[in-house]
């Protein structure tokens, strides 16, 4: 904003403003830190001190036995290496990470996918499929899983009677639960499934602050629809895509409920361990609350390393102002 | 409109109606399961839909304890919590995208950062500083709890949004020299109300499904919220009854296709173009 | 736009104020309250004898209000570390007798004066013990249930059945007899889940096996013992010969009560109650009896399942959680539950239904503080789905979850 300030100074528009008003300079520096004021103290407020708590929790051994008696023993940094020498840790942390890599691509795409669609449809097409949408998004994470392991029971769960019926293969009785790519492989349907109408409803309300002209313009031009896709609208949906990425990226890596209650507390075993269940199980079901702190604090690590690159392009792009 | 823009427009259409029933079919297996008799929802044969449907499933769920004292609950949270944290994080996102400012970093990094932490991870530590405060077993402590989490991601995605409103828009409207904030919020809103409203689509969504946290804060059933109301008919070690979990579940998800339905006008489903012609 | 965003603020805020006032109240008498925690079978099941229980708590204890709330197995037990970091536990609290060993081992219950309640010298013994530890007593017996065989009476006579089978090889040979007259598609002579853990390890105790037993101090899993590879293997006979199951699932999903409604089994093994559910069309062709074990006269032992209450180290009222836990758990309470179809805890109580005569041969788990870890891990469940797939041999997989249940008993 200073470059319209200096823009009108320089055209002579406000030269005696500039002068008089130092208190005034002073006010206007001081908006943005009025703006942000309350966003700050409502969170620092509720989460200051359980940030805190969490961080001293993480170099203590405070299991059920230090919980009653609200008192920890310090440790040292034990937590943070026995988690680091635990074999189980790095290879949920690949599996996740692979995991996070396939869940975020399929949702960005399809999402995006839709987004453009949904420009393209005639009006009663947009609100039967946004309508459709937000249904999904309404659906509850906990009932969702529910409806997905009755569609997919072993006995007369739907997708098994349709695929036998379908001709696709003998599916009758087949237990989906069995293997741990199937497993996988399900809750990441249940994800994507569950993340697409937030990326594609954002991604509209993107395009629809964005003038159609000028991708019509490229259209009579003659260019292709990838091409006129790739110059024309990708630059301007590249701030919220790179949000939606980074967010999604974020959420994917720390997915706990879904998975968790689709593959079900009979069928979690560190074989098929997300990082989310893997605090969740190390940390509440074992009651080692010191370990789960620790836990939280690498996840927090991991993720942020994952997604720098994006939130990286995210601030460079919010200042190129 | 030309031929060949109608019938790739049909082509479109279809598509979509494709996409759609993809989509949208595990709700309505939901939907369907609800109406259906019990001898149906458990026959080895899956039946589409039932050929004498039922609305006992419905009644009994409305019937369940607590079921109104908990819509209630759920309303009041979802309504204070998204809209508080609309107002809030449009200001701190018009702070973060319209101005420079020293700690404009840091603010970002803990933006960014709080949404990183694994929310599991706060459970018991938040419950402890709740406590102390008297705010667990209250809808407060709920809706506390909820904006904390709701903010920097609301925060965060309307920077994204007032980011990606053209200049020109902007600039067109602040010739009248007003102050800059008054011209800011009287420009910047109905511009960047898509953005508003699918932020805060998100923000009642998630709130309205969100589960452990109400879980554990809440003890007293007259003061819990919907989704939690829905796990009972779970947690029981014996029978679980289907139906009735189905029926739940489609009543707790009506209030959110209202929502939605009340305020997507806003984002334009006719025209979007009309704002930068003359 | 303006005026909608103030307004929307203002109904925001508005609503602000009504939560804060909706929840201003629970502060208020909390001196004279008495918090319970039961599980919502309670709710669902007896709630006229909680109600009484409530109301002679109340005339001994005038100006006394009890508030029961109801519970989630699922997630009751991380509601309850949070309370008790919080510092506002309940005053009693309902507990699986599997969990009682490590929040027992943690302090997390006050000691009770066990001869306070009724019946106490004739608490069963399985359920006694999982209330007690270190020489004190810190949960009540509330009840169980045991495991019991529905089966279709009509299917029975059809097959030629005459006699219900004493021994599991004639009930390996009804099965066989079942699947022949059955030949529709999906249909299971006897319908339990492949990982069902409560079954299989009846087969082990019935052989004279155990899961673990203790060693100079130290827990040591026992499944690779000679007797314990018997009942195994006889379990992955018996479960190959006469279910049609999925062998990588327990008995959860489907419900095998659902299986029976549908007409697809012939047998299935649950709880009593089961016959609860099993669809308007099979109610009157419904029986029950007693699994046997391999040797003609003896029942195949059955898991004592069930419920504990305990009082909270952190409660104020602790004498008052023991009064209302001797209420809910006096005679004509356990009585009242006994005729709803559990098990009363105590052997003096003991009638002549189905399940109480089902549990007159019980096993229970390892009564070590790690024992939930081993249920989490979910290592019996491995066990028998690789030993089902034939993944490993019996004594292959029977040796790997010995080894790790020694290793998480031990608490590593």
């Amino acid at each position: 904003m200073a470059e319209t300030e200096g823009a009108a100074v320089a055209a002579g528009a406000w030269p005696r403003r500039r002068r008089r008003l130092t208190a005034g300079r002073f006010f206007r520096a001081s908006v943005p830190y009025a703006l942000i004021l309350p966003v700050l103290v409502a969170i620092g407020a509720v989460l200051g001190y359980p940030l805190y708590n969490l961080v001293r929790l993480s170099f203590q051994h405070y299991g059920l036995f230090e919980l009653i008696q609200h008192k920890g023993q310090a440790v040292g940094l034990r937590n943070f290496s026995s988690i680091l020498h635990d074999g189980i840790f790095w290879h949920t942390l690949v599996r996740t990470v692979v995991f996070t890599a396939v869940n975020v691509c399929l949702t960005m795409a399809i999402g995006t996918a839709v987004a453009l669609l949904l420009v393209r449809v005639s009006t009663w097409a947009r609100l039967l499929l946004t309508s459709g949408l937000v249904l999904v998004w309404a659906t509850p994470a906990v009932v969702a899983v529910q409806v997905w392991i009755w569609m997919t029971n072993f006995q007369n769960g739907i997708v098994n009677y349709t695929l036998t019926r379908l001709h696709i293969g003998n599916y009758s009785e087949h237990d989906w639960y069995a293997t741990t790519f199937s497993q996988l492989g399900l809750a990441t349907t249940l994800i994507v499934w569950g993340a697409v109408p937030f990326v594609a409803i954002s991604v509209y309300a993107a395009l629809a602050q964005v003038p159609r002209d000028l991708e019509e313009a490229a259209e009579i031009d003659g260019a292709r629809p990838w091409r006129v896709f790739r110059d024309v609208t990708l630059p301007i949906l590249r701030p919220v895509l790179l949000i939606l990425t980074s967010l999604s990226i974020i959420w994917d890596f720390g997915v706990f409920t879904q998975p968790y209650l689709l593959i079900g507390q009979g069928h979690i075993h560190p074989g098929n361990y997300l990082m989310g269940i893997y605090l969740f199980e190390e940390g509440y079901i074992k009651t080692e609350f010191g370990r789960g702190a620790a836990i939280s604090l690498l996840m927090l690590a991991m993720v942020a390393l994952l997604s720098v690159v994006y939130v990286r392009k995210m601030v460079r792009l919010g200042d190129e102002e | 409109m030309s031929r060949r823009r109608r019938t790739g427009r049909a082509g479109w259409n279809t598509l979509a109606v494709g996409i759609f029933v993809v989509m949208v079919f595990p709700v309505f297996w939901m939907i369907s399961t609800a109406f259906k008799s019990d001898d149906e929802i458990v026959s080895y044969t899956p039946t589409w839909f039932s050929l004498h449907p039922t609305i006992a499933h419905f009644r009994a769920a409305i019937h369940a304890p607590f079921f109104w004292p908990d819509v209630r609950n759920s309303l009041i949270i979802v309504g204070a919590t998204v809209g508080i944290s609309i107002a809030l994080s449009f200001l701190a996102a018009v702070a973060l995208a319209k101005y420079r400012f020293g700690g404009r970093k840091l603010f970002i990094v803990l933006v960014i950062g709080i949404q990183m932490l694994p929310q599991a991870g706060l459970i018991i530590p938040l419950y402890v500083v709740l406590a102390r405060y008297h705010q667990v077993n209250a809808l407060t402590g709920v809706i506390v709890t909820y904006m904390t989490f709701a903010l920097p991601f609301c925060v965060w995605t309307l920077r994204g949004f007032i980011i990606n409103i053209p200049r020109e828009l902007e600039e067109a409207a602040m010739v009248d020299g007003n102050t800059r904030l008054g011209a800011f919020l009287k420009i910047l809103l109905p511009l960047a109300a898509p953005g508003l409203v699918a932020t805060s689509v998100f923000a009642f969504i998630t709130s309205w499904n969100e589960y452990i946290f109400a879980r554990v804060l809440l003890s007293d059933q007259g003061k819990q919220t919907l989704t939690v109301w829905l796990s009972y008919f779970l947690g029981s070690s014996r029978h679980t009854d289907w139906g009735a979990l189905m029926a739940g579940s489609t009543l707790t998800a009506i209030p959110v296709l209202i929502f939605f339905l009340l305020i997507q006008r806003r984002i334009a489903f006719g025209l979007t173009a009309g704002a930068v012609k003359g | 736009m303006r005026h909608r965003v103030v307004a929307a603020a203002a109904v925001a805020v508005l609503l602000g104020l009504v939560a804060a006032t909706a929840s201003a109240s629970p502060q208020r008498a909390q001196a004279n309250k008495l918090t319970v925690w039961l599980q919502v079978d309670a709710q669902s099941g007896w709630p006229d004898i909680v109600a009484a229980a409530n109301q002679q708590f109340q005339k001994d204890h005038p100006g006394y209000t009890v508030d029961v709330q109801y519970q989630n197995w699922t997630d009751h037990l991380q509601k309850f570390d949070a309370t008790l970091a919080g510092g506002n536990s309940p005053d009693v609290i309902e507990m699986g007798n599997t969990e009682m060993t490590k929040y027992m081992a943690a302090g997390a219950f006050s000691p009770l004066d066990k001869s306070s309640f009724d019946n106490a010298p004739q608490w069963l013994s399985g359920l006694a013990k999982s209330g007690a530890y270190g020489g004190k007593t810190y949960g009540v017996p509330y009840y169980a249930g045991s495991r019991v065989a529905t089966y279709r009476t009509d299917l029975f006579k059809k097959a030629g059945i005459k006699k219900l089978p004493a021994t599991l090889a004639e009930l390996t040979a009804d099965a066989k007899k079942l699947a022949a007259k059955n030949k529709g598609k999906g249909f299971s002579p006897v319908y339990f889940g492949g990982e069902d853990w409560y079954v299989a390890m009846a087969f082990v105790y019935d052989f004279g096996g155990t899961i673990a037993r203790t060693h100079s101090g130290k827990w040591v899993g026992a499944l690779d013992s000679p007797q314990a590879v018997k009942g195994l293997t006889a379990y992955k006979n018996f479960f190959l010969a006469s279910s049609r199951a999925s062998k990588t699932n327990d008995s959860t999903n489907p419900n095998p009560y659902d299986v029976y409604a549908q007409g697809n089994a012939g047998v299935i093994i649950g709880p009593s109650w089961f016959s609860c559910c099993v669809g308007v069309k099979y109610k009157t062709a419904t029986a029950q009896f007693v699994l046997p074990g391999h040797v003609k006269g003896q029942a195949l032992p059955g898991f004592l399942g069930g419920s504990d209450l305990a009082v909270p180290v952190t409660s104020k009222s602790a004498s008052l959680g023991a009064d209302w836990i001797k209420d809910f758990t006096g005679t004509s309470a356990e009585r009242a539950l006994q005729a709803k179809g559990n098990i009363p805890n105590a052997t003096n109580l003991l009638g002549s239904s189905i399940n109480e005569r089902a549990a007159a041969r019980s096993w229970f788990v390892p009564t070590a503080k790690h024992w939930v870890d081993v249920e989490n891990g979910n290592i019996l469940k491995n066990m028998l789905g690789q030993i089902l797939t034939g993944k490993l041999t019996v004594k292959q997989a029977a040796a790997s979850a010995s080894d790790n249940i020694t290793s998480v008993l031990n608490g590593s």
